[in-house]
């Protein structure tokens, strides 16, 4: 597992602990990012609907997967359950909002708060599990959750769905993608900087110390009962916002979404961004959300072609798709292990040390 | 710096210009969106269908339009997957008049949307939550633009209990029935479940309790068992074709000697050569008033149509696709009683659906079933026909082919007229 720390350049050496924690290495670096949120949120004036709807599903799902790379990247537990939670953040929203009148402003963090508290109780194996055991443990929570979904007709609507309101600020609603962009990209601002600060405090530390070494973190005095199970209560609120801003985008929350192959692709989204960093699980999720995406354009402009016609594929092309993003993510695995993140800060030394690198 | 500048402002220059030809020339068209499952749990009768339903768009367009304006129709493959759906609607929403739809799960999830943008939406699902258009029924909420062409699954599922009824004393049967409801917890095949088993009921039928199967095509011989011991009589399947294969065949296997009632979705051409003898006997509705080889003067339509993808005019089309290709000239129908009442809008293609009585799209007589929405009730017919598939024989030759043989048959077995009734409208 890699981690910004290893790969320094020779020369850069830190004066302090402050120095060493702190968020942006260099001004350039954030520069960079608020650049970046600057560049997004004009992006209502130069994407047109469709460019807008991909930001904001990679917006949520990259608050969950960020969850999930805590939980496994961090804290080195696994998890293969972790759409039910998104799944459950987005009901338990809809929930509140649709029975209670609870606003959805409000709704939202409550849902992440009752997704934390569920997510605890499924944690609890993690306490004296790891491994694959985990892994199993985790899978009982994808079964348990979905099944509830599909019966607790109180609380989802059972298999026909539940309806979830547009979020609204007094009178003002949020129903565009130009302006659900923005409640979007502020959580993800505030999900993304308390990530990073998180990982800066003792509890953070202890929590990277599990991953590395546990039995050396216990020495430590490192609670190891306590840490993992937080670590399942963290990742879980963060799946529960995911899924709550989810839910008053789509305006619909329908109990087959959140299936087991979901909960691979968050664990797609961060082995492809990199394990351990914050930032490549924003690229991962990218990746993923853009992918396909861009696997169905090429598709398109293939129908109809001469190499449409000449192999017969007429419905095949759909599968083709599929299956062409089966076989990138499996190259993208062999020949970029370490993640975006990695690629990303080779780039980035690359210019930095131009012309002369080593 | 200059250069910089001329190139920006050459730049913008043409987007500005090549925006200002696009727009005239797209607005002459009529947009429309077709969302299709090719690829997710009911492809298999989604295929045909959705092959309709383009076929005719296509055959309109050829055919002078509406009015002169061609539909340019986009087709999603959503997968039968709700949150694709939504999100393909709301890519179309402001920018479609109708919408060609597909399953019940998303077309229910919808309707609120839909009402609210005023876009007519006409399904492949037949759920007759989305009958009521002016609310106080049963249904959940008012449909006001939910349409779709042949009788609802509740109703037809009656037809079905109201034969078996029938049958039973036509047999001689001694003592109650047993009758079952067989079908995936999902809300396609859950919508007919409560009014057709309240109508067993009321017939003298035992209900028994319900038997669960995936959508999907898998090893369903432990239901089978369970349906023997139960000791059904009729069994209604509630899946489509390709599930309900698996469970004619291992019932066939295991030896249940049951009726099998099949959804309109059930059964068809290609489920018959698929499931082979295990098929033989399954009662099931068509929406249609003729099959594709049936002499009625409808049919010249459909072969027309059928040409559009298949220029040869060799190819055999389900009773599916014709089921498409009649939603889409209802359709088309109403939007031209639009364009001449004011123009074509989602508001006056509902209006357009909505003036007629018993009417059946021009050049589809025999084919299409004369049909009547008005402003209060959405059902288009309560006239249900009932076929029987037999098949005999091998069944590895191709479709066309098996049915010049006669190996698979469907013959029409009776005509049932629903009475209707204000309590049946929305469930």
């Amino acid at each position: 597992m890699t981690s910004v720390a290893y790969d320094r350049p020779s020369g850069d050496f830190k004066t302090s602990y402050g120095a060493d924690t702190t968020i942006f290495p260099t001004r350039t670096s954030a520069a960079f990012c608020v650049a970046g949120i600057a560049l997004v949120a004009a992006a209502p004036l130069y994407l047109d609907k469709y460019g807008l709807s991909i930001l904001i599903q990679i917006g949520y799902l990259g608050i969950a997967a960020l969850g999930l790379n805590i939980l496994v990247g961090f804290t080195g537990q696994i998890s293969i359950g972790h759409a039910v939670f998104f799944g459950f953040g987005a009901f338990a929203s809809a929930y509140l909002n649709n029975n209670f009148g609870v606003p959805v402003f409000l709704a939202i963090p409550l849902a992440g708060l009752a997704t934390t508290v569920v997510g605890l109780v499924f944690g609890i194996p993690a306490a004296r599990l790891k491994g694959l055991y985990l892994a199993i443990a985790t899978l009982a929570a994808q079964f348990i959750l979905q099944d509830f979904f599909a019966r607790a007709t109180w609380f989802t609507g059972g298999v026909a769905g539940t309806p979830a309101e547009s979020l609204s600020v007094f009178g003002y609603a949020f129903n565009t993608d130009a302006r659900y962009l923005y409640v979007v990209l502020a959580y993800v601002v505030v999900m993304y900087l308390l990530a990073t600060n998180l990982m800066r405090t003792r509890d953070g530390r202890a929590l990277v110390a599990v991953r590395d070494h546990y039995l050396s973190a216990e020495m430590m005095g490192v609670n190891l009962t306590k840490y993992r199970t937080m670590s399942f209560g963290v990742s879980s609120f963060y799946a529960g916002i995911g899924g709550a801003l989810y839910a008053h985008y789509l305006g619909f929350v329908s109990v087959e979404g959140f299936t087991i192959l979901f909960s691979i692709q968050f664990l797609a989204m961060i082995i492809i961004g990199g394990l351990g960093s914050i930032m490549g699980t924003l690229m991962g999720t990218a990746f993923m959300v853009l992918l396909p995406e861009v696997m169905a354009a090429l598709a398109g402009q293939l129908a109809g072609s001469p190499i449409d016609r000449a192999l017969g594929l007429n419905e095949g092309i759909a599968f083709l798709r599929e299956m062409a993003i089966g076989a990138v993510i499996i190259l993208f695995l062999i020949f970029e292990p370490d993640g975006l993140a990695h690629r990303w800060r080779q780039i980035r030394a690359y210019f930095k040390l131009y012309p002369f690198s080593y | 710096m200059r250069n910089t500048g001329h190139v920006l402002r050459a730049a913008f220059a043409g987007a500005a210009l090549a925006a200002a030809a696009w727009v005239p020339a797209a607005a002459q068209d009529i947009h429309v969106g077709h969302l299709a499952d090719y690829s997710g749990a009911t492809s298999d009768v989604g295929t045909p269908y959705g092959q309709g339903v383009a076929d005719t768009i296509a055959w309109i367009n050829a055919n002078g339009g509406i009015g002169g304006r061609k539909i340019a129709a986009e087709t999603i493959d959503y997968s039968y997957q709700v949150p694709r759906a939504v999100s393909a609607y709301k890519g179309w929403a402001g920018r479609v008049v109708a919408i060609q739809g597909w399953g019940t799960a998303d077309t229910e999830a919808l309707v609120a949307f839909v009402s609210k943008d005023k876009i007519p939406y006409y399904s492949a699902s037949y759920s007759a939550a989305l009958t009521d258009p002016a609310g106080g029924s049963k249904a959940d909420k008012p449909a006001p633009y939910n349409f779709f062409y042949g009788p609802s699954y509740s109703d037809a599922a009656r037809a079905m209990v109201q034969w078996a009824a029938e049958d039973w004393k036509k047999k001689g049967g001694k003592g109650k029935p047993k009758y079952v409801h067989m079908g995936a917890n999902h809300p396609y095949p859950n919508a007919p479940k409560a009014a057709a088993e309240a109508y067993a009921r009321e017939l003298g039928f035992e209900v028994l309790p319900a038997i669960q199967f995936a959508l999907t095509p898998g090893d369903y011989t432990a239901q089978c068992l369970t349906l023997k011991q139960a000791g059904a009589n009729y069994a209604y399947l509630g899946n489509t074709a390709g599930s309900n294969i698996s469970v004619l065949k291992a019932c066939h296997a295991a030896g249940v000697k049951v009726q099998f009632l099949g959804n309109v979705w059930g059964m068809d051409e290609n489920a018959m050569k698929a499931a082979g003898e295990a098929a033989d006997g399954v009662v099931f509705p068509v929406r249609t008033g003729a099959i594709w080889n049936d002499d009625v003067p409808g049919m010249k339509l459909m072969k027309a149509i059928s040409k559009m993808s298949d220029p040869s005019g060799t190819a055999y089309r389900p009773i599916h696709y014709l089921a498409g290709a009649c939603t889409v000239l209802y359709m088309k129908e109403a939007m031209e009683w639009a364009a001449n009442n004011g123009g074509i809008s989602g508001e006056s293609i509902k209006k357009g659906m909505e003036t007629r009585e018993n009417w059946v799209p021009k050049g589809a007589e025999g084919v299409c079933k004369p049909s009547t929405w008005s402003a209060k009730d959405h059902r288009p017919t309560l006239e249900v026909e009932l076929y029987r598939a037999s098949v005999k024989g091998p069944t590895d030759a191709a479709v066309p082919e098996l049915i010049e043989s006669g190996a698979i048959k469907m013959t029409k077995i009776a005509t049932v007229k629903l009475p209707r009734k204000q309590e049946w409208l929305g469930w």
